[in-house]
């Protein structure tokens, strides 16, 4: 009883959490250039622009004081929301903190990653900003930071491939959720809640040997178990995105 | 050493109770020396099922926190010499009970029991967890219905992560599936989940199948574990099960829809 007492007294609980992330590696500190890289950004993909939560990575930059001000304002403007900085000198995470944005070490410097020049799976169909604000290779390329789940993923477990593709050999259970950057396959039943393309990936699927999910996405496009054809159920199954609409075929 | 064996289910009321009455009673009728642990501390029933509750003077919570010796708690069944229960307290609560302290208790009942037998609350907090923490078998009690599926598959992944063998990467806890209030005629009438359809989901062996029987809940009411009432069928699951538990191959019974034939129908067709 009173163990429930301090639960409901308490006006909050800390919790871990992982959640996608775009960031913003700057390779110039010039705001006029970011505004007018961010400009052509915007016309060409306007859904990604929705005040979408940013990590401004400074960590190329070499300049110790930074118009964080000015470039943030940047942001705002075409509806990116810089909520922390991460890298650059002290004076970099001093003017971060006076303006209220959160400051991260930088990442060990054995990560260079070419984000810039990533060549956009199927140029039209892909979303370019999104492939370089993640620095995800195209999808094809699993294998790379995929996941391997052997066993059943029970209700309550999450499993996550944070970059590439997660396969399960086994069932997905109701009540357990299952992301990856990539694509997910589960080789059993898949009775919980798949998501793939977590960072916007549109190339991203899901594929099953037995369709029962309570929840499928990709990129952000879901159906729910309510909206799945019933004749789906049951069966081996391909999701993937057609036209920001979710297709569900069959396997065989 | 003795076994650890905890009873749970995440969902509560489908039976852990009356199970690990049966099964501790059973392992100690095939000789093995048992003590059965109730960890429901402020919903102490245990006791009520094995028919001791006029008996019970000190209990876990006293033990732990030092009030009591072990051996001033642990109550003799009077039916079976090799059975003993340790009762939970009623006036407390979880937070009364603390790792180091069921550590202690586990570690002294480990050199004089050849089983321990642990009845979990239902949930998966503190007290749930602190039941299974120390197991190395766990009997999953699951009824054929989809919540108590579905909350009997979150218990197995927490048997997986939250208990110390996982912890320590040793050998994973053993887990069975005990599939109680089966009722055969209302699973052909689809009013039930069938055998198989749990057993695919839940993807763990099955060690026994107990058919709704009026005999457990008179063996509630009456303080006497159903498995010394060996005329009924579900006695004779929780017998079979504990055979099982002890490694035997036994075949499974009470799990196919009877049709009464005539001559049961006019005599009855036995105790049910």
């Amino acid at each position: 009883m009173s163990l429930k007492v301090d639960r409901d007294g308490m006006a909050f609980t800390f919790k871990g959490g992982m959640l996608p992330m775009t960031v913003m590696e700057l390779n110039s500190a010039d705001p006029e250039r970011i505004r007018e890289q961010l400009a052509g950004k915007l016309s060409q993909s306007p859904a990604f622009f929705q005040h979408t939560p940013v990590v401004l990575n400074v960590e190329r930059l070499d300049e110790p004081h930074l118009a964080l001000e000015r470039i943030c304002a940047v942001c705002r403007g075409h509806k990116l929301l810089p909520v922390a900085v991460r890298g650059g000198a002290d004076p970099v995470k001093q003017s971060a903190w006076a303006l209220g944005l959160g400051w991260f070490p930088p990442q060990e410097a054995s990560r260079p990653r070419s984000l810039e020049g990533v060549p956009a799976p199927q140029a039209e169909a892909a979303d370019p900003a999104l492939d370089e604000a993640e620095g995800e290779p195209a999808p094809a390329a699993a294998g790379t930071g995929g996941r391997i789940y052997r066993g059943t993923v029970r209700s309550g477990q999450q499993v996550t491939a944070p970059e590439g593709d997660l396969v399960v050999v086994g069932a997905v259970n109701a009540g357990a959720e299952v992301l990856a950057a990539g694509s997910v396959h589960v080789y059993g039943a898949l009775r919980g809640r798949a998501l793939a393309g977590i960072h916007g990936n549109p190339e991203a699927g899901i594929f099953c040997r037995e369709l029962r999910a309570e929840l499928l996405s990709v990129a952000g496009n879901y159906k729910r178990l309510e909206d799945i054809d019933p004749r789906l159920l049951g069966t081996a199954v391909q999701v993937r995105l057609e036209d920001d609409q979710l297709g569900i075929t069959a396997l065989e | 050493m003795a076994k650890i064996i905890v009873v749970t289910s995440g969902k509560g009321g489908v039976g852990k109770t009356t199970s690990a009455a049966a099964i501790a009673t059973g392992l100690a009728l095939r000789g093995q020396k048992t003590a059965v642990i109730d960890f429901d501390v402020g919903l102490r029933n245990l006791d009520l099922i094995m028919g001791c509750e006029r008996r019970v003077v000190y209990d876990l919570v006293n033990v732990i926190q030092g009030e009591a010796g072990l051996n001033q708690a642990l109550i003799r069944d009077k039916r079976v010499d090799n059975l003993h229960i340790l009762p939970a307290s009623q006036t407390r609560d979880k937070d009364a009970l603390t790792l180091e302290g069921v550590e202690t208790v586990l570690n002294t009942l480990n050199k004089d029991f050849d089983y321990i037998v642990c009845d979990s609350p239902a949930g998966i907090e503190r007290g749930a967890q602190l039941a299974m923490y120390f197991a190395d078998e766990a009997i999953v009690v699951t009824n054929p219905e989809v919540s108590s599926v579905r909350d009997s598959d979150r218990i197995l992944g927490l048997l997986a992560s939250k208990t110390r063998r996982a912890e320590r990467g040793e050998d994973p806890v053993r887990e069975h599936l005990l599939i109680t209030r089966y009722n055969p005629n209302r699973v052909d009438s689809g009013d039930m989940l069938n055998l198989e359809d749990i057993q695919e989901i839940l993807a763990i062996d099955l060690v026994g199948l107990i058919p709704e029987s009026e005999a457990v809940l008179r063996a509630s009411n009456h303080g006497i574990p159903v498995t010394h009432d060996e005329a009924s069928d579900a006695g004779q699951a929780y017998a079979d099960t504990v055979a099982r538990l002890l490694g035997e191959d036994v075949p499974l019974r009470f799990h196919e829809y009877q049709k009464k034939g005539l001559l049961s129908r006019m005599f009855g067709g036995g105790r049910r």
